[in-house]
């Protein structure tokens, strides 16, 4: 059961999302800000973090760089989600250290799509 | 004859008659050389007269009484002119036509002798009982006058006497002719004089009111008259205005107005010749400006350049008998044509002057900043506004080179180029910054353009518009219309949050109450999650148009089979199609092969294209046709979705890829849709460097084309 850790500050969207993920089989934990997210992904061992990108304490860009700094959590795929759609925000998320980038409001066969592509294969 | 004429009287010659003895034949030879010498030596007519009559009255021809009497041509009298014979003979005696014996020989030519003048009915009872001989003088084959000899005796002349005085005369009339050849030339020549007088005069005076009262008085001199009057043509009002006034009405005349035709004057201006009015009180022409006039005769003549209508003159003279004939007309017509053409070469001047001072206040008084360089970059001249501008004073900044003053090490360059350009006949517009005397910069627009004087290249003119409110201005609306993008996206942001949250809790919902088995709720959660897709297509389509506006849509080139994209569309669009009954057609996907574009836009605009054809279209069909053309510069790739719905008008068409309009206001409620669609398709078309085109009939259906560029070409090329 692949474990996910969620990045999201927004309560709405973070308890529809691991709901949502949940029912799909998956294990999710939760972070609210990019500070305790870093913690989190850093103690955790998390086969990907979803990660917000407006974010308080640190944004997300910020989280990923950190994340991707650190020895432990280095390998870890990162999908950006963002309701910023504008020009350059998935060249920025991407430079940032992210491996795929999704924006809001998810459409979650999607997200799950792309997932699934930086998941190890699943049942092994 | 029922009067007693006033002419040659004997009355008063003498009372004692002188008797005549035979003259002697040598003496009488003597007499006539003596005559003959006389004459010849006379240098006027008087003197020719006098001579005559002198030796004429000689002791040896022994005649009582010799007169000469010429005629006053413009009256017909004759005039006593010499006489010897009568001690009391008045100055300038006249005798009119029809009195006396001596108008006989101007009748008819000849000589006339009356032995007896008592029997002659043209004479007058006198105590006079003598003889007398008329004999006609005859110069330049014309009748001048007579010569008159009397005897106090009855019968006293001989034929010898007879050819005496025939050719005493003959030789009169001999030295009249020459004395007046000799008169008509010397006038000739002084009207010339006075002509070449005036030329050189007027050619001189280039200020046309002192012009116009000199060639006045010139023609006033010339002609000896007392009064007259010029007037000139203004071709504004069509009027003739008098400009130049000598002695006419009581008071001046100048500035009186005229219309062609009206007067003596505006009669010659627009019949074009001269006129002369015996008496311009019963004229039927005449002006009731000058209904007061006590003139008789006039006489008036247009100012002519050609065919060009310069003025008009007019004369008049104080003496009421004064009449113009055709000598004076011969002289205006020698006067005229060098008055128009001083006075067309004042008025030219004038207008000259006039327009250079219209200039020099244009670009004095011009808001903007003028300056006017020579060859060599050096100031020339520039007004008050450049002065203003730049803190110099035009001493400071004449002779100068302009581009040391008012560049700044970094436009230097630049500047020193555009000034080259103008000066090379190629205007300059640019947009740039230039230093003022204080150092300071402002913001101006530079216009320089080439001065070309007769074809010679002799320097350039710049301007500088101070244009920093402009500028303050375009920087403050630019601003604005960030201000409106951020604040655009940033509320599309604050929209898609809950969005976010709406369908994605009623997406979880549907999936849960399946699953608890309340499947009867799933059709208005249905509802729900459409409504709030809707809103997010709205949004996006408000965010993409609001980045378009702000130059901040990017395009991400990508090559990609352009099929793939026509299954992905087909299959997308599938659902729409269905709601409606409608049949998807897809032509040429097998050969349309690869192409260089952003992918992502061309899947939105097909499937805006798609979707709007599918919702004006019931039970019918849509194709989307795909075509590739090859042309000299480009490869285009060519997507064309036709249906076959309600069609539109042309006018609608007009107004049809403006954002938020629909053909039809009413059609948004009809057949929903964001009326986005359209105005974001166009938008990225163009931004791909492509072009949107359509087609449609009412009733019929419409065609929408996007035609792109394959941008295949590079690849291709270096591939191969």
């Amino acid at each position: 059961m692949p474990r996910i850790l969620l990045v999201e500050d927004n309560e709405m969207n973070r308890d529809m999302l691991s709901r949502r993920l949940v029912r799909k089989g998956f294990e999710v934990d939760m972070a609210f800000d990019g500070k305790a997210g870093v913690d989190k992904a850093r103690g955790g061992a998390y086969d990907l973090i979803l990660m917000d990108m407006s974010l308080p304490e640190i944004d997300g860009w910020e989280a990923t760089r950190q994340l991707r700094a650190a020895p432990e959590t280095k390998a870890v795929p990162i999908i950006a989600l963002t309701a910023h759609a504008m020009a350059g925000d998935r060249e920025k998320a991407l430079a940032a250290g992210c491996n795929d980038y999704d924006t809001k409001p998810i459409e979650l066969d999607r997200l799950l799509g792309k997932m699934a592509a930086l998941l190890p294969a699943s049942g092994a | 004859m029922k009067k007693r004429p006033p002419r040659s009287p004997r009355p008063r010659r003498r009372t004692a008659p002188r008797a005549r003895p035979a003259p002697a034949p040598a003496a009488r030879q003597d007499a006539l050389l003596r005559l003959s010498t006389e004459i010849a030596s006379a240098e006027n007519e008087r003197d020719v007269c006098r001579a005559v009559v002198a030796g004429l009255f000689d002791k040896a021809l022994g005649y009582d009484f010799v007169a000469v009497l010429l005629v006053d041509q413009a009256s017909g009298e004759r005039v006593l002119v010499a006489s010897e014979g009568w001690k009391d003979a008045p100055a300038d005696l006249r005798i009119r036509p029809g009195q006396g014996l001596s108008e006989r020989p101007l009748l008819d030519g000849r000589l006339h002798y009356a032995p007896r003048v008592t029997r002659e009915t043209r004479y007058l009872p006198t105590r006079n009982e003598g003889s007398e001989v008329d004999v006609p003088i005859l110069a330049n084959r014309e009748l001048v006058g007579v010569l008159v000899v009397e005897s106090n005796r009855a019968d006293a002349f001989e034929p010898d006497d007879l050819q005496i005085l025939a050719a005493a005369a003959h030789q009169a009339g001999i030295a009249i002719g020459r004395v007046r050849l000799l008169g008509a030339l010397h006038v000739r020549a002084s009207e010339q004089q006075a002509l070449i007088d005036t030329m050189s005069d007027l050619s001189r005076q280039l200020e046309l009111s002192k012009l116009l009262q000199a060639v006045l008085e010139r023609a006033v001199g010339l002609l000896g008259v007392s009064h007259g009057e010029l007037a000139i043509y203004q071709p504004d009002s069509r009027d003739l205005e008098i400009v130049a006034s000598h002695n006419v009405g009581r008071r001046d005349t100048t500035g009186t107005r005229m219309k062609l035709g009206e007067g003596a004057m505006g009669h010659v201006a627009r019949a074009r010749e001269p006129v002369l009015i015996p008496d311009y009180r019963q004229w039927p022409g005449r002006s009731a400006q000058y209904a007061a006039v006590e003139f008789h005769a006039v006489m008036a003549a247009p100012l002519l350049m050609g065919d060009h209508l310069v003025g008009a003159m007019a004369f008049m003279d104080r003496d009421p008998r004064r009449q113009f004939g055709l000598e004076d007309l011969r002289l205006l017509n020698l006067f005229a044509p060098q008055a128009a053409v001083a006075i067309e070469n004042a008025r030219l001047y004038t207008a000259a002057q006039h327009q250079t001072r219209y200039f020099q206040e244009l670009v004095e008084n011009n808001p903007v900043a003028i300056v006017t360089l020579d060859q060599q970059h050096n100031v020339v001249s520039c007004n008050p506004a450049f002065e203003a501008l730049y803190g110099y004073t035009q001493s400071e900044v004449l002779g100068r080179n302009l581009d040391d003053l008012i560049t700044t090490p970094e436009t230097r360059r630049q500047a020193v180029a555009y000034t080259e350009q103008a000066l090379n006949q190629r205007p300059v517009k640019v947009i740039s910054q230039r230093r003022r005397k204080d150092g300071t910069f402002v913001d101006v627009e530079v216009l320089g353009v080439p001065v070309v004087v007769g074809g010679k290249r002799v320097g350039l003119m710049a301007l500088y518009h101070d244009i920093t409110a402009l500028l303050a201005a375009r920087r403050e609306a630019e601003e604005a219309s960030q201000a409106k993008s951020r604040f655009l996206a940033s509320v599309s942001h604050e929209l898609r949050t809950p969005l976010n949250a709406i369908i994605g809790y009623s997406e979880l919902l549907q999936e849960e109450v399946e699953e608890l088995g309340v499947g009867q709720l799933t059709g208005d959660l249905g509802r729900v999650k459409a409504a709030g897709q809707l809103l997010l297509a709205l949004i996006n389509d408000i965010l993409d148009l609001s980045k378009i506006e702000a130059g901040k849509m990017e395009v991400h080139l990508e090559t990609f089979e352009v099929r793939d994209v026509l299954d992905a569309v087909t299959a997308t669009v599938q659902p729409l199609l269905e709601k409606n009954a409608n049949r998807l057609v897809v032509e040429g996907a097998a050969g349309c092969g690869a192409m260089r574009a952003d992918r992502t836009k061309l899947t939105q605009m097909l499937l805006n294209l798609l979707s709007n054809a599918s919702k004006f279209t019931k039970a019918g069909t849509i194709a989307l046709k795909v075509t590739r053309a090859e042309e000299p510069d480009e490869t285009w790739v060519t997507f064309a979705v036709s249906d076959t719905g309600i069609g539109m008008t042309e006018e609608q068409i007009g107004r049809l890829f403006q954002a938020f309009s629909q053909a039809d206001t009413s059609i948004a409620g009809k057949y929903g849709g964001t009326g986005l669609g359209l105005a974001i398709t166009k938008r990225f078309t163009e931004l791909m460097g492509g072009e949107v085109r359509v087609e449609s009939r009412p009733g019929v259906g419409s065609t929408f084309s996007v035609k792109l560029p394959a941008g295949t070409r590079d690849a291709v090329t270096r591939s191969g």
